[in-house]
């Protein structure tokens, strides 16, 4: 009866402080961005503003670097999926030499640490003249978005049963067909949260764009850094918050998927 | 499959992986040249701008940068901190995922739910923010420090600008994949084994340590190896949390090019961390591989 009552009381604590741990910082941030005066240790601000986003909303460096990452991250989301949900159906589908090696090899890209790695792609792009560009600024978002983007929609299109192929053919569908009324709408769902995933990451996508796109070319992370530096905690709090409300509406969207189990077996090798 | 077959497949795999080997894989081969003495092709703008540098011509590559990183105090400094940090938050993240994970599996129900819910949050928020949030919230003025202040401590610890802070940063921004990885690692194991443990008389710790640990040892590997290697070449959460030395690589290489002007031994620092890195994402081949021979055999 007493450990009963322990376990709960342990649970509870657990609970709080887990919750305190994860939810805390968000909260105090957002507070931040709606305090006046806000002295120590008040646990509340003790005047509320909202001058903080007037003078964001105002700014047009902040407004511009807003609108240019919601640029970006459609394209890059578009350009990735072109290239890389055909190379997904064929590591699915298809055995060929190396598949594995590839897949490995795509997932390796991603640890070599990136500061290391856009030393030396400066020099590659300064070669291309690709520096200060757009299209600059896409292939470096698009390099964080290949994993996603093959990955999970492999694994996708791995999980569509054979069988329902194979019964839609001997019905007489020819092989596009098959793929648009059969495979690929059972495999959307994991496509979704390729295409959201790498959304995220070109949206967050910092020090490479930071890199290769400025001065022409700041986006809102980009800001968010110089922002911390110049600015009062309240405008990097309000900012903060505005860059997190699309992360917020598409991983709300997706949730169901994301949170299905499908995330795990796609960052399985088969 | 036919020959030609294989070639078509071959073909329409290949274009992520052409985009990466032309802006990643070059670049790489191109760093590690670098940091070789190689100064031709890519490296010719680095090596005009860097100082301190070791360079050759012709054949024959120096270790020079690599003497003077390795040699560098504030490098080892770094490394044992980069280390030290990879493997504290690797931990944590593997107990919390896998205690979340447990309570899912094996109580559910609405606690279950909201710890899971709560898991997940740090993935709707992009790390700069996250980061910034983190840090403020340890910060001397912080929820932390006012929280125990009106508790009656006014003394509490700071942990904004320390290694502690980036530590608690970075499970933070880890946690989510780890425990979507251990919950859909231990929902894949079949109920009917857990009830047949219990059956023949086991307690619950039991049935987890005899089948529910060895069963999720790929899901476990996934998620240990992906967190070390997102947290060792990181740089947004030590950037932004920690100290300004010493800290963790990923700043180090910045400042080191930034500050310090010697690209060269950035990118020592950066091959330092990629080594590392494939050391641990061979654990993650080899416990696929295995996952999946043992997945044929049955």
């Amino acid at each position: 009866m007493l450990g009963r009552l322990a376990r709960r009381a342990g649970l509870a604590a657990f609970l709080t402080i887990f919750a305190l741990f994860v939810v805390g910082p968000l909260v105090w941030l957002a507070l931040r961005a709606f305090s006046g005066t806000w002295q120590y240790p008040h646990l509340l601000p003790d005047t509320w503003t909202l001058k903080w986003w007037t003078q964001v909303l105002d700014s047009a460096d902040l407004g511009s670097s807003i609108r240019l990452s919601l640029v970006f991250a459609p394209v890059v989301t578009i350009v990735s999926a072109i290239i890389c949900l055909p190379a997904a159906y064929a590591f699915a589908r298809y055995e060929f030499p190396g598949r594995r090696f590839l897949l490995v090899a795509l997932f390796a890209t991603n640890a070599f640490p990136k500061i290391g790695l856009f030393l030396s792609m400066a020099g590659v792009f300064y070669s291309l003249r690709l520096m200060g560009t757009f299209l600059g600024v896409v292939i470096v978002q698009l390099l964080g978005t290949l994993v996603f983007m093959t990955w999970l929609p492999a694994a996708a299109f791995s999980s569509v049963p054979r069988s329902l192929e194979e019964a839609a053919r001997d019905a007489g569908a020819r092989p596009w067909r098959v793929f648009a009324r059969v495979t690929f709408p059972l495999a959307a769902p994991g496509i979704l949260v390729a295409m959201i995933l790498s959304f995220l990451a070109s949206f967050d996508e910092a020090q490479g764009t930071f890199l290769v796109g400025a001065p022409n070319y700041v986006t809102m992370p980009s800001t968010m850094y110089e922002l911390v530096v110049n600015y009062p905690g309240q405008v990097a709090a309000v900012f903060s918050v505005l860059l997190a409300i699309p992360s917020v509406l598409l991983i709300a969207l997706v949730r169901k998927h994301v949170m299905s189990g499908r995330l795990a077996e796609g960052f399985q090798l088969r | 499959m036919t020959r030609a077959h294989r070639l078509r497949a071959l073909v329409m795999a290949s274009p992520p992986v052409l985009v990466a080997a032309a802006f990643i894989g070059m670049p790489v081969v191109s760093a590690v040249m670098f940091t070789l003495g190689y100064s031709g092709g890519f490296n010719s703008i680095l090596a005009d701008i860097g100082q301190h540098e070791h360079l050759v011509t012709g054949a024959g590559g120096t270790l020079g940068a690599y003497r003077d990183v390795l040699g560098d105090p504030l490098f080892r400094q770094s490394l044992w901190a980069t280390v030290l940090v990879t493997a504290a938050a690797t931990a944590v993240v593997l107990v919390l995922s896998w205690g979340i994970a447990l309570y899912l599996r094996l109580a559910g129900g609405r606690i279950g739910k909201i710890l899971a819910g709560l898991a997940v949050v740090p993935m709707f928020i992009p790390v700069v923010i996250a980061s910034y949030a983190i840090l403020e919230f340890y910060s001397p003025n912080g929820f932390l420090r006012s929280l125990f202040a009106a508790l009656g401590w006014s003394n509490a610890p700071v942990y904004g600008y320390t290694m502690v802070g980036v530590t608690f940063g970075q499970i933070w921004v880890s946690l989510p994949f780890g425990v979507l990885m251990m919950t859909s690692g231990l929902n894949a194991v079949p109920d009917a084994l857990l009830e047949a443990a219990r059956d023949a008389g086991a307690t619950p710790a039991r049935a987890v340590r005899a089948v529910l640990v060895p069963m999720a040892k790929v899901p476990t590997t996934i998620t240990a190896t992906f967190t070390a290697i997102g947290v060792i070449g990181s740089y947004t959460v030590p950037y932004l949390i920690g100290p300004s030395a010493p800290n963790m690589l990923g700043p180090l290489m910045t400042d080191t090019f930034e500050s310090f002007n010697q690209p060269q031994q950035a990118e020592v620092m950066a091959v330092a961390i990629f080594l590392i890195s494939a050391v641990i994402g061979a654990f993650y081949v080899r416990a696929n591989l295995r996952g999946a021979k043992e997945g044929k055999s049955k």
